[in-house]
Parts: structure tokens; sequence; C-alpha cells
């Protein structure tokens, strides 16, 4: 009864939810669409990154770099021959890249799939460290990826970069891809192979004891965690339609990992609710770095002061909500019908309806 | 423990509404510069060349921070200055806005749109960094609003773009100056260093090889091509290499290139360090010292050698706003705003598509950095001027041509 009501009310959010993407889509400027865009990729960033650090309690450093194989990838199989030459002016592209052009859809997946690829490789070696050293070692991958960008000129086009990559993100693709993400890993995480990873992450020893496989299930958690980086990575090629290596420096694993932190770690509404308000909030905050006036005190504009106020507010929330904003709760249907029946006891209900 | 989890949820939430109204179009913010006009219009009517708009906007996207601050300030240093002295376009005020791009290509992307849609810029300056310049240059391009760039040097900003245009030459001319410089000293040998995570650096140094095997005939006199990352401190394994070399030619930043020569003293090295507009910084001999004496180095613009009648007042009235001698930066972010002037004073009119026309057909416009042609790629032809470092400051060399 109850699950079966969760369901359509689960059906008739998504719909809604829908609706409003397709009036987003139609009637918003090109500013809040793309700021709505970049907020669906940084929500599949910091559910993915929730999923190997909050789930399965892997410290890995990893995600500029397995978005930065999606990116490229993307990009390449999406950029007509016309515009790649143009590109590649200093050394040509490597022939079979050279007039390769895919349809979107494809080239998310293959996308995917390469930083899966790329993610299983360094998860291999570097599974066998625990904590700081595996978040050392992880980093050091994304690092590697990042230079061999640089300097693989054939195929990357190096510092150069790529510019003119058709610019097919919209709501759909975005947000799109981003419920999918939500829905799997929430999927994942119910399965016996998601207690399996939280068994890892609250005490490795005794999982393994229990005859948990901790290397089949940290694997697993990279895997699927690297594909949906990669589409994001592609996701985010395909909407600022230029990247280049200093796109992914480890600044961007930084911001994740902020993310996922003040969003609260093991819990994927925390994530999303985090990355949407980063991405708004950063723009939000634009006005306070122009000059401004409070009765008589004439303030000059300052550049960056935005950056220092969400400093700020980052740091609030990890003195007073030490386990970030949702902790390891998350939204469900039960806990917020609880909500207006002012039942204090739904509130502890960790699983249940988990699209948001 | 429940009560505390309500509240939290419900700060998320009032958090949330707060910027759902910050989302809203923002409040009419106050220039750069001391405010001056009155607050009145909000609203920039549609431009027609028929009414007068109560303003126009125009907009300026800098790195303002991140790691190309230091640029982004010089240009801003000029754009101040020239918005202070025109302040008007056909007697409507000028709001200028400013945004910052944090010298990150999503967030140069979104600042362009947020100029464009949010303040409603007819036209729009910047930036420094080419590869931020690309990515707001898709924006602008699909949006149909003409874009003056100040300091982006590499080839791809203007190619193919019918909005973007540029003060600055680019990088194949630099590149070619500086080899035509060597060639013309007698130079045989020359090394090769670039920062190949730069792609400022990788294009001068592809550009200065194939000028030089345009002038001398063949590829003999590059002895040798080695590369450095970002971050780089110790150049020793690519100075080790540079073998009977007269000359290096180090394109990248001035803080690698202070280093690098005081490197290759030490080593010994007895012949002439050649670079690009980017060592034009005091840091080059601070951090360098008295090793960077005699090299000399490309650029675009210098107070010493007035080349049109606008630079000598340029010079009085930037010395006498900020006490000091004006960058190529500031220069060019000077002439980038008065060119976007220029254009809307002979377009006569406000729309941006008739605002890019004139932009386009600019002819001989007297910058401060030289006389300015915009070619058919949107590219500014003119000349450039060789620096060199001389008694711990930076003298004119010579003039050369396109």
């Amino acid at each position: 009864m109850k699950k079966r009501r969760n369901l359509i009310l689960t059906l008739a959010a998504l719909i809604l939810f829908g609706g409003f993407l397709y009036y987003a889509q139609h009637t918003f400027n090109p500013y809040i669409l793309r700021i709505l865009n970049l907020c669906a990729v940084f929500t599949i960033f910091a559910v993915t990154f929730n999923l190997i650090f909050g789930y399965t309690g892997q410290f890995s450093l990893g995600h500029a770099g397995f978005a930065a194989v999606g990116a490229y990838v993307a990009a390449l199989l999406t950029m007509s021959a016309a515009q790649k030459s143009a590109n590649f002016f200093l050394k040509p592209i490597i022939s079979p890249l050279a007039n390769v052009e895919i349809p979107f859809l494809p080239a998310l997946l293959l996308a995917g799939l390469f930083a899966s690829v790329v993610g299983s490789l360094v998860a291999w070696p570097a599974l066998r460290l625990r904590g700081d050293y595996l978040a050392i070692a992880t980093l050091g991958f994304s690092e590697i990826i990042r230079i061999l960008l640089v300097n693989l000129q054939p195929i990357t086009n190096g510092a150069l970069g790529l510019k003119g990559i058709p610019s097919y993100t919209n709501l759909y693709w975005s947000w799109g891809a981003a419920l999918v993400c939500i829905f799997i890993i929430k999927s994942l995480i119910n399965t016996s192979y998601g207690r399996a990873m939280s068994a890892i992450r609250d005490d490795e020893v005794a999982a393994e004891a229990l005859g948990v496989s901790l290397f089949k299930h940290k694997m697993m958690a990279f895997a699927v965690s690297a594909f949906f980086v990669g589409v994001a990575g592609a996701l985010m090629a395909n909407l600022i339609s230029t990247i280049d290596p200093k796109v992914f420096l480890f600044f961007l694993t930084y911001q994740i990992v902020g993310i996922t932190v003040m969003g609260g770690m093991g819990s994927l509404t925390g994530s999303t609710i985090a990355a949407i308000l980063y991405t708004v909030f950063l723009e939000a905050l634009r006005p306070i770095e122009s000059p401004f006036t409070i009765g008589p005190l004439n303030i000059p504009g300052i550049p960056g002061m935005r950056m220092v106020l969400f400093s700020i507010l980052l740091l609030t929330v990890i003195l007073f909500y030490r386990r970030g904003l949702m902790g390891t709760n998350e939204f469900s249907w039960d806990w917020l019908i609880g909500l207006f029946h002012r039942k204090d006891t739904a509130l502890a209900a960790p699983t249940g309806g988990a699209e948001k | 423990m429940s009560s505390r989890k309500l509240f939290s949820m419900l700060m998320s939430l009032v958090i949330l509404a707060s910027l759902l109204v910050g989302c809203q179009p923002a409040a009419p913010q106050a220039p750069a510069a001391p405010p001056t006009q009155a607050p009145a219009a909000q609203e920039p009517a549609a431009p027609a060349p028929a009414e007068k708009p109560a303003e126009i906007v125009i907009g300026v996207y800098e790195p303002m921070s991140g790691a190309q601050a230091a640029g982004g300030q010089q240009t801003m240093q000029g754009v101040n200055l020239a918005y202070e002295q025109k302040k008007e376009v056909l007697g409507v005020p000028i709001k200028m806005v400013l945004v910052d791009n944090r010298s990150d290509k999503a967030e140069a992307a979104t600042a362009m749109t947020r100029l464009i849609n949010q303040e409603k810029a007819i036209a729009v300056v910047g930036s420094y960094g080419s590869s931020n310049s690309m990515a707001g240059g898709e924006v602008s391009e699909k949006a149909g609003i003409p874009v003056m760039g100040c300091s982006p040097t590499n080839p791809l900003v203007t190619q193919g773009k019918h909005y973007y245009f540029r003060a600055c030459f680019i990088d194949p001319f630099q590149g070619r100056v500086m080899a035509k410089y060597a060639v013309e000293n007698g130079i045989k040998k020359v090394a090769i260093i670039q920062n190949i995570s730069q792609d400022y650096s990788v294009g001068l140094a592809a550009f200065f090889k194939q000028s030089w095997n345009e002038l001398t005939g063949s590829m003999d006199g590059i002895v040798s091509e080695t590369s450095y990352q970002d971050g780089d401190q110790d150049f020793t394994a690519q100075l080790g290499a540079i073998g009977d070399a007269e000359a290096i030619y180090a394109p990248g930043y001035f803080g690698d290139a202070a280093l690098l020569i005081k490197q290759a003293r030490e080593m010994g090295f007895k012949g002439l360090f050649m670079g690009s507009d980017a060592w034009e910084a005091p840091e080059l001999v601070s951090i360098g010292g008295p090793a960077t004496e005699g090299a000399v180095f490309s650029s675009h613009y210098s107070a010493e050698a007035a080349t049109t009648p606008a630079s000598k007042p340029f010079v009085e009235a930037f010395q006498a706003k900020y006490n000091e001698v004006p960058s190529a930066m500031a220069a060019l972010g000077y002439d980038a705003y008065m060119l976007v002037i220029d254009a809307i004073e002979r377009a006569n009119s406000f729309d941006p598509k008739a605002i890019r026309d004139a932009m386009a057909a600019t002819k001989d416009f007297p910058g401060v950095t030289g006389s300015i042609t915009i070619n058919e790629n949107g590219d500014a032809v003119k000349d450039a001027v060789v620096l060199v470092v001389k008694d711990g400051e930076f003298k004119y060399l010579s003039t050369v041509k396109p």
C-alpha cells in the first residue's frame, strides 16, 4: 500500500520535474539555462564521489582525471572533421580520429565507458592502498592523465585544447543523465553489493572476515562512479564547447570534495542539494564583487569576494553541521509525509524512495 | 536530535529560497569607477538609432582572480582609465559592467552569458588569456554580440568567429618578429624551450620555427627543442640540451623566464635570450636579477616610442592616475575600450550588428599601441616593438612592421 503510494508520488514528481525542464528550456534565458546545466553536471560529480567516499569509504581524488577522459572522448567524437582540422593547426590529428563524427548519445556512452575503463585501470593497483595512501595514489593518476593530455598533441591537441565542440548539452540531457545516475547509484546502494560497500566503509577487516570481497566491491564502486563522471565530463565539454587540460586541474576535484562534504557523506540527497547550492551561489554572489553602498559605507568592488564568502559558508556548515547538510539521511516520501503528520519517527528512515 | 535535523532542512530551504530571489535579474550595479550618474534607468530599451536609450551597457570580462589575475588587473587599469575619459557615446551615458572570469573556461563562458543576458551588454571587452576568450567567444558568437579582445593572441580566438575582434596582433606575427630579429642579428643557431602546458607558449614556439624555416630556408639552425611544464623550477635538463646554440628562444611567462635565464647564466651560457610579450613584467628583472641584462623580447607597445598622437596623452594620464608607467596590457585594455566606442560612433547606432560591422571596418584607428586596422579575420594588423632589458629596465629597441 505504502509502496504503491510512493511509486505514484515518485512518478508524479518525475512528470512534474519533466514539465519544469520543458518549461525552463523554452522560456529561461541562456544565462539561467547555463547555470541549471552546470547544476546537473556538478550533481553527477558529487553523487559519484559520494559512492566512492561516502558509501565505500575510499578516499579517491581522481575525479578530475576521469572527467577529463570523458570530456575529451566526447569532444573528439562529436566534433566535425572541419572543426578538427581547424583545431589541429600545429600538429595534425591522427587519421582514424580525424573523420569520426557520431551522435551525442553514443558519444556520451562511449565517454562513460572509456572513463570507466580508465577508472578501473587506476583502481586496480591503487586499491591495495588504504586511506591517505589511496588518496595520494589516485591524485597522482589524475595528474598523469592531465599530463598525458598535454603531451599527446596528435590526439588531444595538447595545451591548445579543443574549441568549437558542438553544444548539444541541454536540460534534458544534463538532468536526464543526473536522474539516471542518481537512480542507478541509489539502486546499487540498496542491493547486497551496496550493503557490502557500507560494510567495507565501516570496517574493512570485519567485512573481509564476513566474506565480503574487498577488491570486487571497491572495483565496482570505482567503475560505476568513473562511468558517470565520464558522462558528466562529456556533458560539460559539450556545454562550454571548449576544453583544454587546465579545465581539469586538481581544483576541480577539490570543488567536488567540498560539495560532497557539505551535502553530507552518505546522502545522495545532500550531494544533490549541495551541488545545486554551490553552482547557484557562485553566480548569485556576483553582485557583492561590484561596488555597493551600505548607508554611509562605500565599499569598492573586490574581485574574488564571493569565493571568500563562499569559503566562510563552507566553514560554517562544517563547524555547525559536521555531518553536512543532510548527514546520512535521504529524502523519502515517508519522511515528507511524516513531516506533515508531525511524526518525528519518520525522520530517521534512511531508506525509501530516492529520486529527488 | 530530530528538531535539529528539521532545522537544518529548514535552513537549506531558506538558502534555496534566497537563491531563487538572487537569480532574478540583478539590481542595477554601480559601474567600476565612482558612480556619478543617477541610477535612473534600469531597463536599457532595445537600442534603436532613432530613439535614445537612457544608458547603454558595455561589458568587460577579465580574469580578476585566479592564475591570470595579474594580467587581468593590469588590463583593467587601462580599461578604467578609458572609461573615465569616455563615459558617453552618441550622447548616451555608458554603464560599464566588469565580470570576473576567474581564469577559468567554464566561468568565462558563464561570465559572457551573464553580460549578454542579465546585464544586456551591447558590446563586450575582454579577455586576457586566450583560453578564457575562446570560451567566451562561443557564447557571444551565438548571441550576436560584438567583442573586442584586448590581449588574447592565439589565432584560434577569432578564427571562424564573426563577432570576435582584437586590438592586439596574433602569435604567428609575434613569432616571426623574433625569428626576424635573430636572423638579422646574425644568429645561426637557436635553442627553443617551450612551456608545453601553455597554449600560448606552444603556439609561439611553432610559429617561430615556421618563420625561421622561411627566413633561413632550413630547420638546421634550430639545434634543440625542449619543453617544460607549469610550475617547473629547475631547467637544467632543458639547458643541458642546448649544445652550441647562440640564442635561446623561450616564449613563456615572466616567472619561468626569469628562473630559466638565471640558471642558464649560472651554467655558463653566454648567448642571447629571446622572449615574447608575456615577459613584460617587473618581476622578470626582480627575480632574474642582473642575469636578465640584454634579454630581448617582442611586445605590443613601449611608452618610449610614441607611435601615434594618442600615445603621449595616454602615458601622461596614466601616470597621473596610477603613478606608474603603463604596461602593454593596460595600453591594450585602453585601446580595446576605445575601439568599441569608436565603432559605436561610426555605426551611429546601438544595434550590436551595426557595431559589429563598424568594428570589422576599423581602419587606421590611432590607438595608443599603434595604428590599428582590423583585417578580414578580425585581427589587428599593427606594428610590434622589440624591447631589451637595460640597467634593469625595459628599453625600446626597434619597431617591426607587419
